[in-house]
Protein backbone atom coordinates (compact mmCIF):
# COMPACT_ATOMS: atom_id res chain seq x y z
CA UNK A 1 0.00 0.00 0.00
CA UNK A 2 2.48 1.76 1.25
CA UNK A 3 4.65 1.30 -2.31
CA UNK A 4 1.48 2.55 -4.43
CA UNK A 5 1.53 6.10 -2.37
CA UNK A 6 4.76 6.44 -2.51
CA UNK A 7 5.81 7.97 -6.41
CA UNK A 8 9.37 7.80 -6.82
CA UNK A 9 10.48 8.84 -2.94
CA UNK A 10 8.35 11.98 -3.53
CA UNK A 11 6.06 10.96 -1.00
CA UNK A 12 2.36 11.65 -1.90
CA UNK A 13 3.27 14.16 -4.65
CA UNK A 14 2.94 13.17 -7.94
CA UNK A 15 4.24 15.67 -10.40
CA UNK A 16 3.16 15.54 -13.93
CA UNK A 17 4.78 17.41 -16.92
CA UNK A 18 2.68 20.72 -15.67
CA UNK A 19 3.92 20.48 -12.05
CA UNK A 20 7.33 20.01 -13.36
CA UNK A 21 6.93 22.98 -15.71
CA UNK A 22 5.60 24.82 -12.56
CA UNK A 23 8.34 23.84 -10.33
CA UNK A 24 10.85 25.47 -12.82
CA UNK A 25 8.66 28.45 -13.43
CA UNK A 26 8.23 28.95 -9.58
CA UNK A 27 12.26 28.82 -8.94
CA UNK A 28 12.96 31.35 -12.15
CA UNK A 29 10.54 33.76 -10.61
CA UNK A 30 11.51 33.20 -7.31
CA UNK A 31 15.51 34.04 -8.50
CA UNK A 32 14.20 37.06 -10.50
CA UNK A 33 12.13 38.66 -7.82
CA UNK A 34 15.26 38.77 -5.43
CA UNK A 35 17.75 39.73 -7.83
CA UNK A 36 15.26 42.75 -9.00
CA UNK A 37 15.64 43.56 -5.29
CA UNK A 38 18.67 44.75 -6.14
CA UNK A 39 19.02 46.55 -9.64
CA UNK A 40 22.70 47.52 -9.08
CA UNK A 41 23.80 44.31 -9.64
CA UNK A 42 22.17 44.17 -13.12
CA UNK A 43 23.98 47.32 -13.84
CA UNK A 44 26.94 46.45 -12.30
CA UNK A 45 27.22 43.16 -14.51
CA UNK A 46 26.37 45.26 -17.34
CA UNK A 47 29.43 47.86 -17.24
CA UNK A 48 31.77 45.01 -15.71
CA UNK A 49 32.92 43.79 -19.33
CA UNK A 50 33.12 47.18 -20.14
CA UNK A 51 35.54 47.64 -17.61
CA UNK A 52 37.59 44.17 -18.17
CA UNK A 53 37.74 45.21 -22.04
CA UNK A 54 38.98 48.30 -21.37
CA UNK A 55 41.93 47.26 -19.07
CA UNK A 56 43.65 45.42 -21.93
CA UNK A 57 42.72 48.19 -24.52
CA UNK A 58 43.98 51.20 -22.43
CA UNK A 59 47.24 49.04 -21.56
CA UNK A 60 47.96 48.06 -25.12
CA UNK A 61 48.04 51.72 -26.22
CA UNK A 62 50.44 52.15 -23.47
CA UNK A 63 52.77 49.51 -24.48
CA UNK A 64 52.83 50.04 -28.51
CA UNK A 65 52.74 54.21 -27.81
CA UNK A 66 49.66 55.38 -29.71
CA UNK A 67 46.62 53.35 -30.76
CA UNK A 68 47.85 53.03 -34.48
CA UNK A 69 50.65 50.75 -33.50
CA UNK A 70 48.67 49.24 -30.89
CA UNK A 71 46.05 47.89 -33.88
CA UNK A 72 49.54 47.51 -35.93
CA UNK A 73 50.96 45.07 -33.50
CA UNK A 74 47.93 43.48 -32.25
CA UNK A 75 47.28 42.60 -36.06
CA UNK A 76 50.87 41.31 -36.44
CA UNK A 77 50.15 39.34 -33.28
CA UNK A 78 46.84 37.69 -34.04
CA UNK A 79 47.92 37.00 -37.31
CA UNK A 80 51.10 34.56 -36.08
CA UNK A 81 48.32 32.95 -34.10
CA UNK A 82 46.93 32.29 -37.05
CA UNK A 83 43.58 35.17 -36.55
CA UNK A 84 45.05 38.61 -37.68
CA UNK A 85 41.94 41.05 -35.64
CA UNK A 86 42.48 44.28 -37.34
CA UNK A 87 40.09 45.84 -34.56
CA UNK A 88 41.02 45.04 -31.09
CA UNK A 89 38.42 47.17 -29.52
CA UNK A 90 36.00 45.09 -30.83
CA UNK A 91 38.24 41.86 -30.28
CA UNK A 92 38.76 42.49 -26.44
CA UNK A 93 35.07 43.66 -25.85
CA UNK A 94 33.96 40.83 -27.55
CA UNK A 95 36.25 38.57 -25.54
CA UNK A 96 35.21 40.04 -22.10
CA UNK A 97 31.48 39.79 -22.63
CA UNK A 98 31.44 36.01 -23.38
CA UNK A 99 33.31 36.01 -20.07
CA UNK A 100 30.65 37.80 -18.31
CA UNK A 101 28.13 35.44 -20.13
CA UNK A 102 30.77 32.08 -18.90
CA UNK A 103 31.41 33.93 -15.14
CA UNK A 104 27.64 34.93 -14.29
CA UNK A 105 26.68 31.67 -15.06
CA UNK A 106 29.02 29.28 -12.62
CA UNK A 107 28.85 32.24 -9.98
CA UNK A 108 25.09 32.43 -10.08
CA UNK A 109 24.96 28.42 -9.89
CA UNK A 110 27.86 27.95 -7.25
CA UNK A 111 26.30 30.68 -5.24
CA UNK A 112 22.59 29.50 -5.22
CA UNK A 113 24.11 26.10 -3.62
CA UNK A 114 26.40 28.32 -1.27
CA UNK A 115 23.70 30.68 0.04
CA UNK A 116 20.71 27.64 0.43
CA UNK A 117 24.07 25.50 2.34
CA UNK A 118 24.65 29.12 4.50
CA UNK A 119 21.04 29.69 5.00
CA UNK A 120 19.65 26.10 5.67
CA UNK A 121 17.45 25.87 3.23
CA UNK A 122 19.21 23.24 0.70
CA UNK A 123 18.27 19.96 3.22
CA UNK A 124 14.41 21.71 3.23
CA UNK A 125 14.65 22.02 -0.92
CA UNK A 126 16.17 18.47 -0.52
CA UNK A 127 12.87 17.39 1.46
CA UNK A 128 10.22 19.25 -1.21
CA UNK A 129 8.31 17.11 -3.34
CA UNK A 130 10.78 18.22 -6.48
CA UNK A 131 12.45 17.02 -8.59
CA UNK A 132 16.27 18.38 -8.43
CA UNK A 133 16.95 18.62 -11.99
CA UNK A 134 13.82 20.69 -12.60
CA UNK A 135 14.99 22.70 -9.51
CA UNK A 136 18.36 23.02 -11.34
CA UNK A 137 16.15 23.95 -14.96
CA UNK A 138 14.87 27.06 -12.85
CA UNK A 139 17.70 28.44 -11.68
CA UNK A 140 19.70 27.60 -15.21
CA UNK A 141 16.97 29.54 -16.88
CA UNK A 142 17.57 32.60 -14.52
CA UNK A 143 21.24 32.62 -14.53
CA UNK A 144 20.86 32.50 -18.90
CA UNK A 145 18.72 35.41 -18.81
CA UNK A 146 20.49 37.71 -16.15
CA UNK A 147 23.69 36.96 -18.67
CA UNK A 148 22.09 37.37 -21.51
CA UNK A 149 20.56 40.88 -20.31
CA UNK A 150 24.64 41.65 -18.98
CA UNK A 151 25.66 40.27 -22.22
CA UNK A 152 23.28 42.80 -24.76
CA UNK A 153 23.51 45.92 -22.46
CA UNK A 154 26.95 45.60 -22.11
CA UNK A 155 27.37 45.05 -25.60
CA UNK A 156 25.48 48.47 -26.16
CA UNK A 157 27.52 50.17 -23.65
CA UNK A 158 31.03 48.85 -24.62
CA UNK A 159 30.00 49.85 -28.42
CA UNK A 160 29.55 53.19 -27.42
CA UNK A 161 32.49 54.02 -24.74
CA UNK A 162 35.14 52.05 -27.81
CA UNK A 163 33.43 53.14 -30.67
CA UNK A 164 33.03 50.35 -32.44
CA UNK A 165 30.21 48.40 -34.25
CA UNK A 166 29.38 44.68 -33.71
CA UNK A 167 26.60 44.63 -35.94
CA UNK A 168 28.96 45.07 -38.79
CA UNK A 169 30.12 41.48 -39.11
CA UNK A 170 27.12 38.80 -39.00
CA UNK A 171 25.50 39.76 -35.65
CA UNK A 172 22.48 37.13 -35.76
CA UNK A 173 24.74 34.50 -36.45
CA UNK A 174 27.27 35.06 -33.46
CA UNK A 175 24.08 35.36 -31.35
CA UNK A 176 23.16 31.92 -32.64
CA UNK A 177 26.42 30.58 -31.34
CA UNK A 178 25.68 32.28 -28.09
CA UNK A 179 22.36 30.48 -27.79
CA UNK A 180 23.51 27.25 -28.77
CA UNK A 181 26.64 27.65 -26.47
CA UNK A 182 24.50 28.03 -23.40
CA UNK A 183 23.84 24.12 -22.48
CA UNK A 184 27.25 23.51 -22.56
CA UNK A 185 27.38 26.21 -20.09
CA UNK A 186 24.66 24.50 -18.20
CA UNK A 187 26.58 21.42 -17.78
CA UNK A 188 29.78 22.67 -16.54
CA UNK A 189 27.52 24.47 -14.27
CA UNK A 190 26.15 21.50 -12.88
CA UNK A 191 29.72 20.57 -12.76
CA UNK A 192 30.87 23.15 -10.76
CA UNK A 193 28.10 23.41 -8.50
CA UNK A 194 28.77 19.58 -7.54
CA UNK A 195 32.59 20.94 -6.76
CA UNK A 196 31.16 23.68 -4.39
CA UNK A 197 28.33 21.20 -2.92
CA UNK A 198 31.69 19.10 -2.43
CA UNK A 199 34.55 21.31 -1.11
CA UNK A 200 31.82 24.21 0.06
CA UNK A 201 34.22 26.57 -0.69
CA UNK A 202 32.28 28.88 -3.05
CA UNK A 203 33.86 32.36 -3.08
CA UNK A 204 37.75 31.26 -3.80
CA UNK A 205 37.15 28.17 -6.21
CA UNK A 206 34.70 30.79 -8.33
CA UNK A 207 37.65 33.56 -8.30
CA UNK A 208 40.30 30.98 -8.88
CA UNK A 209 38.05 29.65 -11.83
CA UNK A 210 37.28 32.85 -13.22
CA UNK A 211 40.68 33.92 -14.11
CA UNK A 212 41.51 30.40 -14.76
CA UNK A 213 38.46 30.63 -17.21
CA UNK A 214 39.82 33.86 -18.77
CA UNK A 215 43.07 32.29 -19.83
CA UNK A 216 41.75 29.22 -21.12
CA UNK A 217 39.04 31.12 -23.18
CA UNK A 218 41.38 33.50 -24.77
CA UNK A 219 39.65 36.72 -23.61
CA UNK A 220 42.27 38.63 -24.18
CA UNK A 221 44.31 37.06 -26.67
CA UNK A 222 44.20 33.53 -29.33
CA UNK A 223 44.93 30.55 -27.36
CA UNK A 224 46.72 29.34 -29.65
CA UNK A 225 49.86 31.66 -28.28
CA UNK A 226 49.86 28.85 -25.56
CA UNK A 227 52.54 26.22 -25.79
CA UNK A 228 50.33 22.85 -27.43
CA UNK A 229 49.14 21.04 -24.53
CA UNK A 230 48.25 23.97 -22.60
CA UNK A 231 46.53 25.30 -26.41
CA UNK A 232 44.91 21.76 -26.60
CA UNK A 233 43.70 21.65 -23.01
CA UNK A 234 41.93 25.64 -23.63
CA UNK A 235 40.41 24.39 -26.95
CA UNK A 236 38.66 21.45 -25.49
CA UNK A 237 37.24 23.61 -23.22
CA UNK A 238 33.54 24.54 -24.32
CA UNK A 239 33.80 28.47 -23.41
CA UNK A 240 36.41 29.06 -25.84
CA UNK A 241 34.78 27.39 -28.25
CA UNK A 242 31.67 29.97 -27.90
CA UNK A 243 34.23 32.50 -28.00
CA UNK A 244 36.15 31.82 -30.85
CA UNK A 245 33.23 31.23 -32.76
CA UNK A 246 31.07 33.99 -31.45
CA UNK A 247 34.34 36.13 -32.22
CA UNK A 248 35.14 34.97 -35.88
CA UNK A 249 32.09 35.22 -36.62
CA UNK A 250 31.80 38.56 -36.16
CA UNK A 251 34.82 39.69 -36.60
CA UNK A 252 35.50 37.78 -40.38
CA UNK A 253 38.16 35.86 -38.73
CA UNK A 254 39.33 32.53 -39.50
CA UNK A 255 38.84 30.13 -36.50
CA UNK A 256 41.17 28.50 -34.66
CA UNK A 257 39.14 25.40 -34.71
CA UNK A 258 38.85 25.37 -38.53
CA UNK A 259 35.83 25.81 -41.14
CA UNK A 260 32.29 27.35 -40.15
CA UNK A 261 30.88 23.78 -40.33
CA UNK A 262 33.62 21.93 -38.26
CA UNK A 263 33.03 24.79 -35.79
CA UNK A 264 28.87 24.35 -35.51
CA UNK A 265 29.60 20.35 -35.76
CA UNK A 266 31.68 21.18 -32.39
CA UNK A 267 29.13 23.55 -30.76
CA UNK A 268 26.54 20.74 -31.70
CA UNK A 269 27.67 17.80 -30.06
CA UNK A 270 28.84 20.08 -27.05
CA UNK A 271 25.47 21.42 -26.38
CA UNK A 272 24.17 17.70 -26.62
CA UNK A 273 26.69 16.02 -24.32
CA UNK A 274 28.24 18.76 -21.69
CA UNK A 275 24.80 19.08 -20.25
CA UNK A 276 24.55 15.33 -19.85
CA UNK A 277 27.64 14.72 -18.35
CA UNK A 278 27.47 17.84 -16.03
CA UNK A 279 23.91 16.59 -14.90
CA UNK A 280 25.49 13.07 -14.39
CA UNK A 281 28.32 14.49 -12.44
CA UNK A 282 26.44 16.50 -10.57
CA UNK A 283 24.29 13.23 -9.39
CA UNK A 284 27.08 11.34 -8.38
CA UNK A 285 28.94 13.96 -6.49
CA UNK A 286 25.27 14.75 -4.35
CA UNK A 287 24.49 10.59 -3.90
CA UNK A 288 27.73 10.38 -2.40
CA UNK A 289 27.24 13.65 -0.32
CA UNK A 290 23.89 12.16 1.00
CA UNK A 291 25.41 8.92 2.16
CA UNK A 292 28.63 11.09 4.08
CA UNK A 293 27.59 13.78 5.96
CA UNK A 294 24.50 14.96 4.25
CA UNK A 295 23.85 18.47 2.17
CA UNK A 296 23.35 20.69 4.50
CA UNK A 297 26.51 20.96 6.60
CA UNK A 298 28.55 23.69 5.49
CA UNK B 1 30.67 48.15 36.09
CA UNK B 2 32.54 49.92 33.09
CA UNK B 3 30.40 51.45 30.23
CA UNK B 4 27.73 49.21 29.82
CA UNK B 5 29.93 46.24 29.93
CA UNK B 6 29.20 44.52 33.01
CA UNK B 7 32.18 43.17 34.71
CA UNK B 8 34.42 43.02 32.20
CA UNK B 9 36.77 46.40 32.26
CA UNK B 10 37.79 48.20 28.76
CA UNK B 11 41.33 49.31 28.08
CA UNK B 12 44.67 48.33 25.76
CA UNK B 13 45.07 44.94 27.17
CA UNK B 14 41.57 44.09 26.67
CA UNK B 15 41.80 45.83 23.24
CA UNK B 16 44.66 44.00 22.12
CA UNK B 17 43.23 40.78 23.48
CA UNK B 18 40.20 41.09 21.44
CA UNK B 19 42.63 41.75 18.08
CA UNK B 20 44.25 38.45 19.15
CA UNK B 21 41.39 36.44 19.85
CA UNK B 22 39.02 37.35 17.04
CA UNK B 23 42.43 37.29 14.76
CA UNK B 24 42.88 33.60 16.28
CA UNK B 25 39.26 33.14 15.04
CA UNK B 26 39.47 34.41 11.49
CA UNK B 27 42.94 31.92 11.07
CA UNK B 28 40.81 29.10 12.44
CA UNK B 29 38.04 29.99 9.83
CA UNK B 30 40.39 30.42 6.86
CA UNK B 31 41.98 27.39 8.26
CA UNK B 32 39.18 25.31 7.71
CA UNK B 33 39.64 26.42 4.05
CA UNK B 34 42.85 25.48 2.94
CA UNK B 35 41.78 25.85 -0.48
CA UNK B 36 40.85 29.55 0.13
CA UNK B 37 45.05 29.86 0.55
CA UNK B 38 45.85 28.40 -2.60
CA UNK B 39 43.17 29.78 -4.72
CA UNK B 40 44.63 32.80 -3.48
CA UNK B 41 48.16 32.53 -4.66
CA UNK B 42 47.07 30.80 -8.11
CA UNK B 43 45.23 33.82 -8.54
CA UNK B 44 47.23 36.63 -7.88
CA UNK B 45 49.32 34.73 -10.57
CA UNK B 46 46.93 34.29 -13.16
CA UNK B 47 45.85 38.13 -13.06
CA UNK B 48 49.40 39.02 -13.39
CA UNK B 49 49.99 36.74 -15.87
CA UNK B 50 46.60 37.67 -18.47
CA UNK B 51 47.36 41.04 -18.25
CA UNK B 52 50.94 40.46 -18.97
CA UNK B 53 50.18 38.21 -21.77
CA UNK B 54 48.08 40.94 -22.91
CA UNK B 55 50.98 43.58 -23.13
CA UNK B 56 52.78 41.05 -25.32
CA UNK B 57 49.74 40.96 -27.75
CA UNK B 58 50.41 44.85 -28.18
CA UNK B 59 53.82 44.94 -28.04
CA UNK B 60 56.64 45.40 -30.86
CA UNK B 61 57.43 41.91 -31.17
CA UNK B 62 61.52 42.62 -30.33
CA UNK B 63 62.88 40.15 -27.69
CA UNK B 64 63.46 42.44 -24.31
CA UNK B 65 61.73 45.31 -25.45
CA UNK B 66 61.97 47.67 -22.35
CA UNK B 67 58.71 49.20 -22.75
CA UNK B 68 57.54 45.80 -22.18
CA UNK B 69 59.15 45.52 -18.74
CA UNK B 70 58.19 48.26 -17.51
CA UNK B 71 54.85 48.27 -18.50
CA UNK B 72 55.04 44.61 -16.41
CA UNK B 73 56.36 46.28 -13.61
CA UNK B 74 53.92 49.33 -13.47
CA UNK B 75 51.21 45.87 -13.89
CA UNK B 76 52.88 43.60 -11.34
CA UNK B 77 53.47 46.54 -8.72
CA UNK B 78 49.88 48.44 -9.33
CA UNK B 79 48.37 44.81 -9.20
CA UNK B 80 49.85 44.57 -5.19
CA UNK B 81 48.00 47.93 -4.42
CA UNK B 82 44.92 46.29 -6.24
CA UNK B 83 44.81 43.21 -4.14
CA UNK B 84 45.52 45.19 -0.98
CA UNK B 85 42.36 47.43 -1.60
CA UNK B 86 40.22 44.81 -2.75
CA UNK B 87 40.38 42.36 0.21
CA UNK B 88 40.50 45.45 2.52
CA UNK B 89 36.84 46.40 1.39
CA UNK B 90 36.14 42.56 0.30
CA UNK B 91 36.90 41.24 3.97
CA UNK B 92 36.03 44.21 6.41
CA UNK B 93 33.37 45.29 4.89
CA UNK B 94 31.65 42.00 3.78
CA UNK B 95 32.87 40.06 6.57
CA UNK B 96 30.13 42.07 8.48
CA UNK B 97 27.46 41.49 5.94
CA UNK B 98 28.59 37.86 6.54
CA UNK B 99 28.69 37.98 10.72
CA UNK B 100 24.94 39.61 9.42
CA UNK B 101 23.38 36.85 7.50
CA UNK B 102 24.53 34.57 10.27
CA UNK B 103 22.91 36.07 12.89
CA UNK B 104 26.11 36.80 14.85
CA UNK B 105 26.71 40.68 14.33
CA UNK B 106 24.21 41.55 17.05
CA UNK B 107 25.64 39.14 19.54
CA UNK B 108 29.13 40.51 18.84
CA UNK B 109 27.84 44.05 19.86
CA UNK B 110 26.57 42.54 23.05
CA UNK B 111 30.07 41.21 24.08
CA UNK B 112 32.30 43.37 25.52
CA UNK B 113 34.80 43.26 22.80
CA UNK B 114 36.28 46.99 21.34
CA UNK B 115 34.70 47.04 17.88
CA UNK B 116 38.20 48.87 16.65
CA UNK B 117 39.72 45.40 17.07
CA UNK B 118 36.81 43.72 16.27
CA UNK B 119 37.22 45.38 12.68
CA UNK B 120 41.05 45.39 12.50
CA UNK B 121 41.09 41.37 13.15
CA UNK B 122 39.10 40.92 10.22
CA UNK B 123 41.74 41.85 7.79
CA UNK B 124 44.74 40.82 9.86
CA UNK B 125 45.66 37.58 8.84
CA UNK B 126 44.03 37.74 5.31
CA UNK B 127 46.37 40.46 4.68
CA UNK B 128 49.59 38.85 6.21
CA UNK B 129 49.05 35.92 4.16
CA UNK B 130 48.22 38.18 1.01
CA UNK B 131 51.27 40.10 1.57
CA UNK B 132 53.07 36.74 1.47
CA UNK B 133 51.14 35.27 -1.73
CA UNK B 134 51.92 38.81 -3.03
CA UNK B 135 55.77 38.19 -2.99
CA UNK B 136 55.59 34.50 -4.07
CA UNK B 137 53.53 35.49 -7.33
CA UNK B 138 55.98 38.71 -7.81
CA UNK B 139 58.97 36.34 -7.70
CA UNK B 140 56.99 34.10 -10.24
CA UNK B 141 56.19 36.53 -12.54
CA UNK B 142 59.71 37.81 -12.15
CA UNK B 143 61.18 34.43 -13.19
CA UNK B 144 58.64 33.91 -15.97
CA UNK B 145 59.44 37.33 -17.40
CA UNK B 146 63.51 37.25 -16.87
CA UNK B 147 63.23 39.58 -13.95
CA UNK B 148 61.17 43.09 -12.78
CA UNK B 149 63.01 46.26 -11.57
CA UNK B 150 62.90 46.84 -8.05
CA UNK B 151 64.97 49.68 -6.62
CA UNK B 152 64.37 51.09 -3.02
CA UNK B 153 62.27 48.52 -1.85
CA UNK B 154 62.62 49.79 1.80
CA UNK B 155 60.93 52.76 0.93
CA UNK B 156 58.55 51.16 -1.17
CA UNK B 157 57.60 48.59 1.68
CA UNK B 158 57.23 52.27 3.57
CA UNK B 159 54.96 53.30 1.20
CA UNK B 160 52.94 50.06 1.29
CA UNK B 161 52.24 50.41 4.50
CA UNK B 162 51.08 53.63 4.40
CA UNK B 163 49.10 52.72 1.08
CA UNK B 164 47.82 49.76 3.08
CA UNK B 165 47.04 52.09 6.35
CA UNK B 166 44.83 54.22 4.27
CA UNK B 167 43.15 51.60 2.55
CA UNK B 168 41.79 50.30 6.07
CA UNK B 169 40.13 53.19 6.44
CA UNK B 170 38.23 52.74 2.93
CA UNK B 171 37.60 49.13 5.19
CA UNK B 172 36.61 50.49 8.09
CA UNK B 173 33.87 52.36 5.94
CA UNK B 174 32.51 50.54 4.16
CA UNK B 175 31.86 48.67 6.83
CA UNK B 176 29.56 50.92 7.82
CA UNK B 177 27.81 51.27 4.66
CA UNK B 178 27.71 47.45 4.55
CA UNK B 179 25.23 48.15 7.66
CA UNK B 180 23.39 50.18 6.05
CA UNK B 181 22.95 49.09 2.57
CA UNK B 182 23.20 45.43 3.47
CA UNK B 183 22.73 43.73 0.13
CA UNK B 184 23.64 46.78 -2.14
CA UNK B 185 26.56 46.82 -0.55
CA UNK B 186 28.36 44.20 -2.53
CA UNK B 187 27.53 46.01 -5.49
CA UNK B 188 29.10 49.36 -4.16
CA UNK B 189 32.01 47.22 -3.07
CA UNK B 190 32.75 46.12 -6.39
CA UNK B 191 32.14 49.49 -8.34
CA UNK B 192 34.67 51.30 -5.72
CA UNK B 193 37.17 48.34 -6.66
CA UNK B 194 36.65 48.56 -10.13
CA UNK B 195 36.50 52.55 -10.30
CA UNK B 196 39.77 53.01 -8.03
CA UNK B 197 41.20 50.12 -10.70
CA UNK B 198 40.79 52.66 -13.45
CA UNK B 199 41.04 56.06 -11.94
CA UNK B 200 43.65 55.32 -10.02
CA UNK B 201 45.13 53.50 -13.02
CA UNK B 202 46.30 50.13 -10.96
CA UNK B 203 47.30 48.07 -14.19
CA UNK B 204 48.35 50.63 -16.50
CA UNK B 205 50.59 54.20 -15.81
CA UNK B 206 48.91 57.46 -15.45
CA UNK B 207 49.66 58.52 -18.84
CA UNK B 208 46.91 56.28 -20.92
CA UNK B 209 44.14 57.88 -19.06
CA UNK B 210 42.75 61.25 -21.16
CA UNK B 211 44.36 64.30 -19.82
CA UNK B 212 40.96 65.31 -18.05
CA UNK B 213 40.44 61.91 -16.42
CA UNK B 214 43.90 62.50 -15.14
CA UNK B 215 43.12 65.83 -13.77
CA UNK B 216 39.35 65.96 -12.86
CA UNK B 217 39.37 62.57 -11.17
CA UNK B 218 42.67 60.75 -10.97
CA UNK B 219 44.63 63.47 -9.05
CA UNK B 220 41.98 63.59 -6.67
CA UNK B 221 42.04 60.70 -5.30
CA UNK B 222 44.46 59.52 -2.50
CA UNK B 223 44.96 56.01 -4.08
CA UNK B 224 46.00 57.49 -6.77
CA UNK B 225 49.01 58.90 -5.48
CA UNK B 226 49.70 56.04 -3.31
CA UNK B 227 49.52 53.63 -6.35
CA UNK B 228 52.00 55.70 -8.53
CA UNK B 229 54.08 56.38 -5.69
CA UNK B 230 54.52 52.68 -4.28
CA UNK B 231 55.15 51.61 -8.33
CA UNK B 232 57.38 54.37 -9.64
CA UNK B 233 59.59 54.12 -6.32
CA UNK B 234 59.90 50.31 -7.08
CA UNK B 235 60.49 50.79 -10.45
CA UNK B 236 63.29 53.73 -10.14
CA UNK B 237 61.38 56.44 -12.23
CA UNK B 238 60.22 59.78 -11.01
CA UNK B 239 56.50 59.83 -9.99
CA UNK B 240 54.00 60.31 -13.17
CA UNK B 241 51.24 62.72 -10.94
CA UNK B 242 54.08 64.39 -9.36
CA UNK B 243 57.38 64.13 -11.63
CA UNK B 244 59.13 67.45 -10.05
CA UNK B 245 58.13 66.89 -5.97
CA UNK B 246 58.25 63.15 -5.14
CA UNK B 247 58.29 64.30 -1.61
CA UNK B 248 55.33 66.45 -1.68
CA UNK B 249 53.50 63.28 -3.20
CA UNK B 250 55.11 61.14 -0.32
CA UNK B 251 53.25 63.44 1.90
CA UNK B 252 49.84 63.04 0.81
CA UNK B 253 50.49 58.86 0.80
CA UNK B 254 51.40 59.50 4.50
CA UNK B 255 48.83 61.73 5.49
CA UNK B 256 46.16 59.28 3.65
CA UNK B 257 47.72 56.39 5.62
CA UNK B 258 47.35 58.44 8.99
CA UNK B 259 44.33 60.31 8.31
CA UNK B 260 42.09 57.71 6.67
CA UNK B 261 41.64 55.02 9.34
CA UNK B 262 40.97 57.36 11.90
CA UNK B 263 38.38 58.97 9.47
CA UNK B 264 36.75 55.85 8.01
CA UNK B 265 36.87 54.56 11.82
CA UNK B 266 34.52 57.37 13.07
CA UNK B 267 32.43 57.23 9.71
CA UNK B 268 32.02 53.59 10.49
CA UNK B 269 30.75 54.27 14.30
CA UNK B 270 28.38 56.88 13.28
CA UNK B 271 26.17 54.29 11.09
CA UNK B 272 26.69 51.77 13.22
CA UNK B 273 25.59 53.97 16.49
CA UNK B 274 22.69 54.95 14.12
CA UNK B 275 21.95 51.58 13.58
CA UNK B 276 21.43 50.50 16.67
CA UNK B 277 19.28 53.11 18.22
CA UNK B 278 17.30 52.15 15.28
CA UNK B 279 17.57 48.24 16.02
CA UNK B 280 18.76 47.27 12.53
CA UNK B 281 21.89 46.40 13.46
CA UNK B 282 20.79 42.78 12.58
CA UNK B 283 18.72 42.94 9.87
CA UNK B 284 19.32 41.68 6.64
Amino acid sequence: MAGETVARGLGLARPGPRTSLGIIWTVFLARLRIILRYKGAILGESLLPVVFAGLPILLGIAVAGDEQTAAENFFRTTAGAGQGASDFRLYMLLGSNTFMVVSLMLWLIGYWVRREQETGTLEALYLAPAKRLHVLAGVTSYTLVRALIAFVSAMVIGSIVFQVNPLAGNFPAALGYLILGIPALWGISFIFGALILRIKEANSVIQLLQWVLAFAMGVYFPVTVFPALVRYAAMAFPPTLMNDAMRSTLLGLTSIYGPWYIVLGLMLMAAWTVPLLGYEFFLAVERRIKKDQGVGQF
Amino acid sequence: MHRGFGLARGGLRQYVETFVDMSKKVFVEYSRYPIAFIALFVQIFLIILLFIFSAFAFSSGEPGDPRVTTFAGMMAYGFVTNIFLSFTLWEVGFSIREEQVRGTLESLYLSPTNKFSNLLSRIFMILSWTTIMCAAGLGLVSVVMGGLPASNVGMGLLILVFTISGFLGLGFLFAGITIRLKETAQILVSFFQFFFMIFSAQFFPFSVLPQPVLDYISRWLPVSYAVDLFRTTLLGIPPELMPGNYWLEFLIVALFGIVSPVLGYFGYRAVERKARSAGTLGEY
